[in-house]
């Protein structure tokens, strides 16, 4: 967030000379797409847990849908018993969409790890749950950064002390923004977040606040960056943002240890439980 | 130490063996200056001709040269000056200073026979770019404002990453490798308004000289390029003023003596117009910069002169209330001339020098600042000791205190608790031997060494990791991540953190077949201990510099050239040829998604790499007649690669990693595969002349996307491996004219007008093609970003 504030006089120099072109972009090999972020509201007492999964194309192509053999939630720490087992198994409700309901307790404590098969390989991931706060207050303001047309909302929260925080917010519309506490370790942050539009009156919005790890904040900073507004000579290398969910097929520990010679074993997508809240914002 | 005194022995013992006739010899020494002003002039040749032997003034002016008893002929020119030709008889050691007319104060006619750009056949000196600042003034510019580093983009193997780009790229070098000096003091930041304009007020300039490789031993501290700036130092015959009006800036420059042909001064200031370079600004907004330029200078004697020299300029911007932002360079220095013979010249430099980024966000509630000062001490001695001998030694001391940054809150309701990231300390020390020979009447050869040390001193923390790797690869995700410190201590100021201690041998050659045809070759070692921290394609000015120390070694360079140079046609044509080879280690990198800014252990996202270049440069130029101007063409290739770092045994088997981008070569952002400038400048007569440019280079690597997904609603592209792909080529024709009005008489005031037109054709280069969804139809779109259009600009420069 910062280095993108810090260029905005950039922005304003290189604003008035944008335009759409034509690009033909290059393909590369299919690749699966895995969106398992498991939002967790802790005021209910059971969870409904949804995965998106799909397969990469062009890039200007269609993102096609693809179906697994399997996918499931294992809480490791957990004592697995018939009546409640250990492992959650989600199903396919619509193409491409997995779908099961668990308790919140499922989710709240231990390591959680996240499986599933697709077109016979097998892909990891393992994760824990990170707690947020609540959004104290959310306002509409009438400053303005980018131009005219901006439409400013100042966001207020309490940050935990003594201990390092990340944060994540959906500020609805598909817009993101990231932040951890160094400076405000502790403390009561207010700031404003500003979209590049005027959005019309009566006009609502939800705005979420996640928690996050390290890692994920890492991933949510490199796809904000990669998703949004590249500015000129001062855009950071492009890289595949690689995420949590790896492929496992064939990892035996005697011939395959790694997946250091096979960089083309991974999934794109990540998979974090974290906690929610949620405010509602009338323009 | 011991081989270099070892080696400095050597060098001493060839110098006492070279052969030595039993003649008496006596000793020419002085000065050469501008008539008009008294102003030195620096690189002004003296050349006898029944020796075929010469020399050039220095920096300040001053040259000596010892002959053998006898009469002589000495021809001394300048580039726009007048030839002066002396016959002298050496009989006795003489003091000579001699004075320039300028030409055109001169002469009617306007072509200029005398006024070649000729090339040095003789001097092993090579890879130097030197504009002539008259010649600056006349390039066409976007806004019309004359630029040093604008114009130096023209010549071959100098791009930048594009337009609106800060700094330039030297060789295929990245811009943080040039050494910038301003009056010998390191300018951090050359640019103003993020790269559109050089920090350097072209009034002010005496002098430029761009070294892209054969760097003598005098300089270090850079990998890629030393840019030496030179100020006037002040009219001390008469008081004068010269100023500009134009679409960006307006400037204007007093000088004057202050004790006739003693003392005088300098007083130059630059401003650019806020309201008008933005529109789109209102009221609230502003975005404007300044310099200036002072100069005092003091001649105590015949043996010893002082002057005292500073610099300032600041960049502001501000947008409403809620964003404000000031940087820039400040320099002040105070040097010495002492001649303690009329053979033996020495400098002794005391600079400061900083850069200053501060920043004030409302809508966070934070305010910024940041830095890095230094304090340079330098002894600098120029031997002359024969015709045929040129000696230069010297020592240098530098201090360094880096800010990182300093965060606070900016008022009282602000959640931002203060906090100072670690401050970092730093010395670098050189000690260095240069030495000038003529061999034979064909071979001539500079050769030297520097020793160089760098001490990292200690900080108030730093921390300590397991393994000492402060960068975490994880071998199933195939990702670096910032690792955990296991501690940190506290080690005081006076402790060194690192120390590092290199050998930079240089060393070049030229070859001459004959009075217009040499080849030169040169092999150049030099270190950089100081890396500015930046992963964008272009430096942006709150970008920080770090020093080498536990985690961050420094970058080594050896470059090797070699090149065909001939004057033809009567001087009327100039060819430089020259190929080069660079190859730099520990080139830093940066792990995927490093944020560099605030972040008090920037060794967890950095990783040491490689760089290396190549390439073939060609300059044609042009020197004679009422056309004149140059073709440079540059073929080269610029990359660089982070492999995994050496696997070592954990558990009986070794942890490989895949390196940044998997390891594989990547073309640097500034690699430009060909690169093409045309620049002719037609003087129709003494009202007018007209310029124009054209220059084609080869579209800059980019990435388009392979493929797109979603993440919680969020259309990222996906990339594959970095660079591989191009943005369409660049190419622009630019020209311009000055109408230069008949001079009154009887009156001082003199002045011209510079009209341009930047991208005649309007061309739309592509600046980048950035790749997004969009906001209100959700489709996926490349957009072209491009920053200028066709821009037209007048300017109205004065003197009086």
């Amino acid at each position: 967030m910062l280095k993108k504030i810090l260029l905005l006089p950039m922005a304003f120099l290189l604003f008035s000379c944008e335009d759409v072109i034509e690009v033909d972009t290059p393909s590369g090999e299919p690749l699966l797409i895995v969106d398992a972020l498991i939002k967790i509201d802790i005021s209910s007492p059971s969870q409904l847990v949804s995965v998106r999964v799909g397969l990469t194309s062009t890039y200007f192509g269609e993102v096609p849908v693809t179906s697994l053999e399997q996918v499931t939630i294992t809480n490791v720490d957990m004592e697995s018993t018939f009546a409640n087992p250990n492992t959650l198994i989600l199903l396919e409700t619509q193409p491409g969409i997995y779908e099961a309901v668990k308790d919140t307790s499922f989710f709240t404590s231990g390591e959680l790890v996240f499986q599933l098969s697709h077109n016979g390989r097998q892909y990891f991931a393992r994760t824990h749950y990170i707690p947020t706060v609540p959004i104290d207050d959310i306002q509409k303001g009438d400053g303005s950064l980018f131009g005219e047309d901006d439409t400013e909302v100042i966001v207020r929260f309490t940050d935990v002390a003594e201990r390092e925080d990340f944060y994540i917010f959906d500020f609805d519309f598909n817009e993101f923004l990231v932040t951890e506490d160094t400076f405000y370790q502790g403390q009561e942050f207010e700031f404003s977040y500003f979209y590049d539009r005027d959005l019309e009156a009566g006009k609502e919005a939800t705005i979420r606040i996640w928690g996050a790890d390290e890692g994920f904040y890492n991933y949510m900073n490199k796809l904000i960056q990669q998703g949004g507004e590249l500015m000129g000579p001062f855009a950071t290398p492009a890289a595949t943002v690689r995420g949590n969910v790896f492929d496992v097929t064939g990892l035996d520990n005697v011939d395959i240890f790694d997946n250091v010679d096979r960089p083309e074993a991974f999934a794109l997508g990540y998979f974090a439980v974290v906690q929610e809240y949620t405010s509602q914002i009338e323009f | 130490m011991l081989s270099f005194l070892r080696v400095l022995s050597c060098i001493l013992c060839l110098l006492l063996t070279s052969p030595t006739i039993a003649q008496q010899k006596f000793t020419l020494s002085g000065s050469v200056t501008e008539a008009a002003s008294n102003e030195t002039l620096i690189g002004v040749t003296i050349v006898v001709p029944e020796l075929k032997t010469g020399v050039t003034t220095n920096e300040y002016g001053f040259y000596s040269l010892t002959l053998p008893e006898g009469q002589y002929t000495l021809r001394i020119s300048y580039l726009g000056y007048q030839d002066v030709v002396n016959s002298i008889t050496f009989d006795s050691d003489q003091k000579i200073n001699f004075k320039l007319a300028e030409l055109v104060e001169q002469l009617e006619e306007v072509v200029v026979s005398d006024d070649l750009k000729r090339i040095d056949i003789r001097e092993p000196q090579m890879s130097v770019s030197t504009l002539d600042i008259r010649t600056i003034k006349k390039i066409p510019v976007v806004l019309g404002e004359a630029d040093v580093i604008k114009a130096l983009l023209l010549l071959p193997g100098i791009t930048n990453a594009g337009e609106g780009a800060s700094g330039f790229n030297v060789r295929g070098g990245s811009v943080d490798q040039n050494l910038i000096l301003l009056d010998e003091a390191t300018i951090f930041n050359a640019s103003h308004l993020f790269g559109f304009f050089s920090v350097f007020n072209p009034d002010a300039i005496k002098d430029i000289k761009l070294f892209k490789g054969g760097i003598p031993s005098r300089y270090g501290g850079r990998v890629s390029s030393v840019l030496e700036i030179f100020q006037k130092e002040g009219n001390s015959n008469e008081f004068r003023m010269s100023g500009g009006i134009g679409a960006v800036a307006s400037r204007l420059l007093a000088e004057g003596p202050i004790v006739k042909d003693r003392a005088a001064f300098l007083v130059g200031g630059r401003a650019s117009y806020a309201h008008l370079f933005l529109p789109l600004f209102d009221n609230d907004n502003s975005a404007y910069f300044f310099d200036l330029n002072t100069k005092l200078n003091y001649r105590i004697n015949e043996k010893n002169n002082i002057f005292l020299s500073g610099y300032f300029g600041r960049d502001v911007f501000s947008i409403s209330e809620s964003f404000q932002n000031t940087y820039g360079n400040s320099v002040f220095n105070f040097r010495w001339n002492h001649l303690f013979s009329d053979k033996l010249f020495t400098n002794l430099s005391l600079i400061y020098s900083d850069y200053y980024y501060g920043l004030e966000l409302d809508f966070v509630g934070f305010r910024w600042n940041s830095g890095i000062q230094n304090f340079n001490l330098k002894y600098d001695l120029k031997h002359y000791v024969g015709e045929d001998l040129q000696i230069n030694y010297g020592l240098n001391n530098i201090y360094y205190r880096f800010n990182p940054g300093k965060i606070e809150p900016n008022d009282a309701d602000s959640g931002i608790l203060a906090e100072q990231l670690i401050q970092k300390y730093a010395n670098e020390s050189a000690a260095y031997i240069d030495v000038q020979q003529n061999v034979t009447d064909h071979l001539s050869v500079e050769y030297g060494l520097r020793l160089s040390h760098f001490i990292r001193l200690g900080q108030d923390e730093i921390n300590v990791y397991e393994n000492n790797e402060p960068v975490f690869f994880d071998p199933f995700l195939l990702i670096y991540q910032e690792a955990d410190p296991i501690g940190i201590v506290t080690p005081g100021r006076s402790e060194s953190l690192a120390t590092f201690t290199n050998l930079e041998p240089r060393i070049s050659a030229s070859f001459a077949f004959g009075p217009d045809t040499s080849v030169k070759a040169s092999y150049t070692r030099l270190t950089q201990y100081l890396h500015l921290l930046s992963n964008t394609s272009s430096p942006t000015p709150l970008d920080v510099w770090t020093p080498s120390g536990p985690f961050v070694k420094p970058q080594l360079l050896d470059q090797y050239a070699l090149g065909y140079f001939r004057n033809f046609s009567d001087d009327a044509y100039t060819l430089e040829t020259e190929v080069f080879y660079k190859d730099i280690q520990n080139r830093i990198d940066y792990i995927d998604g490093a944020n560099l800014i605030a972040n008090n252990a920037i060794e967890q996202v950095i990783l040491n790499g490689h760089a290396r270049a190549y390439g073939l440069e060609i300059l044609l130029r042009k020197n004679d007649g009422r056309l004149q101007g140059w073709l440079a063409y540059t073929l080269s290739r610029s990359e660089q690669r982070t492999p995994g770092r050496t696997p070592k045994s954990d558990n009986g088997r070794s942890n490989m990693e895949t390196g940044i981008n998997l390891g594989e070569w990547y073309f640097t952002p500034y690699d430009k595969t060909h690169d093409i400038a045309l620049f002719g400048s037609f003087e129709l007569n003494k009202k007018w002349d007209f310029n124009a440019n054209f220059i084609f280079q080869t579209g800059q690597p980019t990435n388009y996307p392979i493929g797109q997904f979603e993440f919680q609603g969020l259309t990222v592209p996906y990339y594959g491996l970095r660079n591989k792909e191009r943005l369409p080529d660049y190419h622009r024709f630019d020209i311009g004219a000055t109408l230069t009005p008949k001079e009154k008489e009887g009156r001082k005031w003199r002045s011209e007008w510079v009209f341009s037109i930047y991208n005649l054709y309007s061309r739309r280069n592509a600046a980048s093609i950035n790749f997004r969804q969009n906001q209100d139809t959700g489709v996926n779109e490349a957009i072209r970003t491009s920053i200028f259009g066709i821009i037209p600009a007048v300017t109205y420069n004065f003197k009086f």
